[in-house]
């Protein structure tokens, strides 16, 4: 189990934060403005699993609602939606830990790809139920995949970032638990 | 201060609960047809908005002189007093040409809507929705140019979309793309009526078209003016694919729009008068 002194949860969310802020600037302004427009890659996920699986905290859910009111200022999807998902995928983790082991690349490719998915299904049913129309999802999936692998591959790599602001000395090989 | 979860659980999970139930209340009340900012959401928006205007200029500094590159290796075969004679020449004419193409669009954009009665802003793209899930855009005009919620966005080649939401000097604005954005339209040569729906691939549909109506692939849809977003008459997209099911009473038509959305670099917004809108 983790332990954070305020201070440093403070600290190592604000780098969080900032990184999050130079990524979505990038996925929401750079990629459209060099003709990729088609695919974007939602970095705001892989910041909540990796608090879900690394930061352990009373200030969890508080973390989550300040990371989707972030990503909010870039996407008219607003806060809601990503916070009810993120809490309820970050409660799903802290059930399945003894099950999760992120202990190899691979694996934390797998893992980060089977709750993309689980996200996904979460955040879509949330949109058409609100629209009252199911008839996108299966578009919408289409187009989730090819943007939900690239991040799974990138997120062993991103998860190292993180795990050096939130001062962690593990293997660098994957994120153990 | 030292957070031990073992010991804590309890408060954890009524900060779960707290959490869950502010971001199901946030849920019910949102809406993807317009959304007012909050002072945080307007707060952050002026601070990151820049952040991205800042990137396309970097991004137009870094092809300016990726450009310049290689003419400077087009001309180094040159002498050297001719070569920086060349060079200074070259740079003037890029940037004139540059000028005078911005300025071309400027106009052409200005002089499309000279027959539309509303006041016109003229505004730069910064940017795109960071969801895969909406197809919004984000220019660099907003309330203190006197963009209205809802006003309706145009470039010369039609329709873009409306106002979805607005901060002082930044809008965003959901497109024609969007699922969310529904648009009364006509088709311009058999006058059937129907409604354009974002779909994927950067493509829209028109549904509820009779399957009797005689529309053709390459007709051109235009706004039918219903609605009180869209002004009437305004291209939206022509018809690239017919779909008619042998039972149902309307046909499926897929539209490509007018607009190049990968090519998107500045927009006009109209905004109505006053009067116009009390009406």
């Amino acid at each position: 189990m983790n332990q954070y002194k305020l201070k440093e949860l403070v600290l190592s969310f604000l780098y969080t934060c900032i990184l999050l802020v130079v990524l979505e600037v990038f996925s929401a302004t750079f990629l459209p403005s060099v003709g990729l427009s088609s695919y974007i890659l939602s970095f705001h996920i892989l910041v909540v699993l990796f608090i879900g699986f690394r930061v352990q905290t009373i200030y969890q859910p508080y973390l989550i609602l300040m990371v989707e009111l972030i990503h909010s200022v870039f996407t008219i999807e607003g806060w809601a939606i990503g916070t009810l998902a993120g809490i309820i995928v970050t409660s799903l983790i802290s059930y399945l830990k003894d099950m999760i082991q992120l202990n190899s690349r691979l694996s934390t490719i797998i893992v980060v790809q089977i709750f993309q998915v689980i996200w996904f299904v979460l955040v879509s049913s949330l949109i058409s139920i609100k629209l009252g129309d199911f008839s996108y999802i299966l578009t919408r999936f289409w187009r989730f995949l090819p943007e939900s692998f690239l991040l799974s591959l990138i997120s062993p790599f991103f998860f190292i970032v993180l795990m050096k602001f939130w001062g962690t000395k593990k293997s660098l090989k994957g994120v153990r638990i | 201060m030292k957070i031990a979860i073992s010991e804590n659980s309890k408060i954890k999970l009524i900060n779960i609960l707290l959490v869950l139930i502010f971001s199901i209340y946030g849920v019910s009340k949102k809406s993807f047809k317009h959304d007012e900012v909050s002072t945080f959401q307007s707060v952050m928006m002026e601070v990151f908005a820049p952040l991205q205007q800042g990137t396309m200029s970097l991004k137009e500094r870094v092809d300016y002189v990726f450009t310049h590159y290689f003419f400077l290796i087009e001309t180094s075969k040159k002498n050297q007093i001719l070569k920086k004679k060349i060079q200074e020449l070259e740079n003037a004419i890029f940037q004139f040409e540059e000028v005078q193409k911005e300025n071309e669009r400027l106009k052409e954009l200005l002089k499309f809507g000279e027959d539309i009665p509303r006041e016109k802003v003229l505004a730069q793209v910064v940017g795109w929705d960071s969801s895969n899930e909406f197809k919004v855009l984000r220019i660099n005009k907003g309330k203190k140019d006197g963009i209205k919620l809802k006003s309706p966005v145009i470039t010369i080649n039609g329709l873009v979309g409306y106002v979805y939401r607005l901060s002082n000097n930044y809008s965003d604005i959901l497109t024609i793309l969007d699922q969310n954005n529904r648009v009364d339209s006509i088709v311009s040569r058999t006058r059937s009526h129907g409604i354009i729906e974002g779909l994927a691939n950067f493509k829209a549909r028109l549904k509820y078209v009779v399957r009797t109506e005689p529309v053709e692939i390459g007709d051109m849809v235009i706004t039918a003016g219903l609605g009180n977003i869209y002004p009437k008459g305004i291209k939206v997209g022509k018809i690239t694919n017919i779909e008619k099911e042998s039972y149902g009473l309307t046909q499926s038509i897929e539209i490509t729009p007018t607009v190049d959305f990968h090519r998107l670099e500045e927009v006009v917004v109209l905004i109505a008068r006053e009067e116009e809108q009390k009406e």
